[in-house]
């Protein structure tokens, strides 16, 4: 990993330069309904958005996993069906001012999306992206980066990490690909006391998140599986609606449906659209059997999924704390508390419940 | 070409099996998709009908013969009922073949095989049977256990009546009480019965099982009376699937994937896996 210093110039620069050669910039700017709010979304001038406030409504997934997206059209035609392919490889993208918990969304995803089977269309965006986040100041009661690993200057899935210091920013850059943006960007010599202000800051900004919920310790997966069949799941989600908001708002919720839509009577596209394991009808069987029938065990699915399932298979928790689910659950289902309850009973009841 | 796309198949033949459950015989229409496709008996596809969408179910053909694949459908939901409405030469599409397999080659090869479905349950076993048959000089006795409600329920009976023929396999059929005809030859028992009384010994064989879930329910404890370790009865799950690639996020029983892991367990699997399916 490199430094380099960038002053608010530099930047502003730098995205006047990417929007003239016809990439695609995103960052977090003001919602149009809701001007308290941020929405990512495409800028053409740094103005244009707004750094660090507060963490935009929605993650950034959705420039990786579109909420809907064509896998293929076809067309019937005399001799049978024509069917043309969607290309897999994406044009060029910067999203500029990320959190870093949705820059780490999208590198815990993409452990699934490549096991055994490379899903290019989520590959090829991401191959087409590079993600340029900012240190987060903007945390909340319900924020909890560092319980699940990460924080609010982790580098994980970034290109390049972006920290304020007096007169600009310290630019840490990742990856190759964070170099080839910076290149000849600002200065290579950093600031006397850049570096320090900066560890600074990061320290401060992660006490802050650490309040909220203590690290998930390691063997918290496997006391979840132990405990599937616990009598606290048959009242952890009595206050859940089953709507699937908090999939939608998640930057790791990566479950999808695959549907055919026609446009006339012989042409249309085949889908994939966001899905939610919180909704009833995601396992229904033909038959009408229904293998999580309840919603009890759908949100058993939600936390032993993340929590459980997910960092065994992949070594990774599919949850980057950021909170959202939280803040946008109708019923006031609130993660980072039952999850806490959940560690506490973990301490309490190390072998399960006896019941 | 992306995992989600199909290749394209046209419908060769098609066999009404009962009232409402159909075979289709299908065939690659890209002559060099037919010449490398290969599969195991056990693995399942993704078939669709354009404009409908994408369903799940085993390939029901063995996996020795080339060329074509078959499969068995009952009309229950959109797509299977929109399969339903293709007539012979009409395109479908396909993806797979998916998921594990019934170790035939390496684990069930010269020893007995003792094979048990109920209703359209035979159409994954029937890929095990005739996989079997087709070699069948390197497996010992071959017992077949297969029964439906009624007689009218019964699947690919003109194969059946073939199996009835032949010496060398063991065949009993069955059908509930109640569901019998006037002319009906068979038992008239539920499953775990005429497994019971079928008189096929546990040593040196391996079971094949699939059918309706209350089916395997009463049966594998007929099983093991009879002495079957767990880990020598097979069976395959299904459960509602979109991409059956390990992505889609619905499969899946606790930290078990249908569509990868299986959809071929042991009961042995099974039995370690959380109730929830």
């Amino acid at each position: 990993m490199t430094q380099r210093f960038l002053s608010h110039a530099d930047l502003t620069a730098l995205v006047a330069e990417l929007v003239a050669a016809k990439t695609r910039v995103i960052a977090p700017v003001r919602a149009k309904d809701d001007p308290e709010q941020l929405d990512y979304s495409p800028i053409q001038k740094l103005e244009e958005a707004t750094f660090g406030t507060r963490l935009p409504r929605r993650s950034m997934k959705e420039f990786f996993l579109p909420v809907t997206e064509v896998l293929l059209r076809y067309q019937q035609t005399k001799e049978g069906v024509e069917i043309k392919a969607t290309p897999t490889e994406a044009p060029p993208i910067v999203i500029f001012s990320a959190t870093p918990c949705d820059a780490s969304g999208l590198d815990v995803v993409d452990k699934v999306m490549s096991w055994d089977y490379q899903d290019e269309l989520w590959f090829g965006r991401r191959k087409a992206a590079t993600v340029v986040s900012f240190l987060c100041t903007a945390m909340d009661a319900v924020c909890f980066c560092t319980a699940v690993g990460l924080g609010p200057d982790s580098i994980q899935g970034s290109d390049v990490l972006l920290v304020p210091v007096e007169g600009g920013y310290l630019a840490n850059v990742i990856t190759p690909k964070g170099e080839a943006l910076l290149k000849g960007k600002g200065k290579a010599e950093v600031p006397a006391g850049a570096e320090a202000s900066a560890a600074a800051a990061q320290g401060e900004a992660r006490k802050k998140v650490e309040a909220n919920l203590p690290k998930i310790p390691a063997e918290f997966a496997s006391w979840l599986a132990k405990n599937f069949d616990h009598p606290l799941w048959k009242t952890i989600s009595l206050r859940c609606h089953g709507c699937g908001a908090c999939a939608s708002v998640c930057p790791t919720c990566h479950c999808f449906d695959i549907v055919d839509e026609h446009d006339s009577s012989t042409e249309g596209a085949r889908r994939r659209n966001w899905d939610s394991c919180q909704t009833s009808k995601f396992t229904l069987h033909a038959s009408g059997h229904n293998p999580r029938g309840s919603q009890n065990e759908r949100f058993r699915q939600r936390i032993q999924h993340k929590f459980s399932i997910y960092p065994t298979k992949f070594g990774e928790i599919l949850c980057t704390g950021c909170g959202r689910c939280a803040r946008t659950c109708p019923g006031g289902m609130d993660l980072p508390t039952i999850i806490g309850e959940l560690m506490t009973l973990a301490k309490t009841q190390p072998e399960g419940s006896s019941l | 070409m992306n995992i989600y796309q199909p290749y394209l198949m046209s419908i060769k033949e098609i066999t009404d099996e009962t009232v409402d459950t159909r075979t289709f015989r299908l065939e690659f229409k890209d002559p060099e998709v037919a010449e490398k496709f290969t599969f195991n008996a056990g693995q399942f596809g993704e078939y669709s009908v354009f404009g409908e969408g994408e369903s799940t179910f085993c390939i029901a053909s063995p996996s020795t013969r080339k060329g074509y694949i078959e499969c068995s459908f009952k009309a229950s939901g959109k797509v299977t009922r929109a399969l339903r409405r293709l007539s012979v030469g009409d395109t479908l599409g396909f993806r797979g073949p998916y998921g594990n397999n019934f170790p035939l080659d390496n684990v069930m090869k010269g020893h007995n095989m003792l094979f048990i479905a109920g209703g359209i349950g035979l159409a994954p076993v029937r890929s095990v049977i005739w996989t079997c048959l087709d070699q069948r000089d390197q497996f010992k006795d071959v017992t077949i256990v297969y029964g439906a409600r009624s007689v009218g329920d019964l699947v690919y009976k003109r194969e059946l009546e073939e199996w009835g023929k032949r010496s060398d396999i063991n065949l009993c059929l069955s059908v509930d009480p109640g569901g019998e005809t006037p002319d009906w030859k068979g038992k008239i028992a539920r499953i775990p019965t005429a497994v019971e009384e079928s008189g096929v010994k546990a040593e040196d064989t391996f079971a094949v099982i699939c059918g309706p879930p209350i089916m395997i329910k009463f049966t594998l404890p007929v099983l093991t009376k009879l002495g079957f370790p767990a880990d020598h009865i097979y069976t395959t799950l299904e459960n509602r699937m979109k991409c059956g690639l390990g992505k889609c996020g619905r499969c899946n029983i606790g930290p078990t994937y249908v569509c990868k892991d299986g959809p071929v367990f042991t009961a042995a699997q099974i039995r370690a896996l959380p109730q929830e399916f």
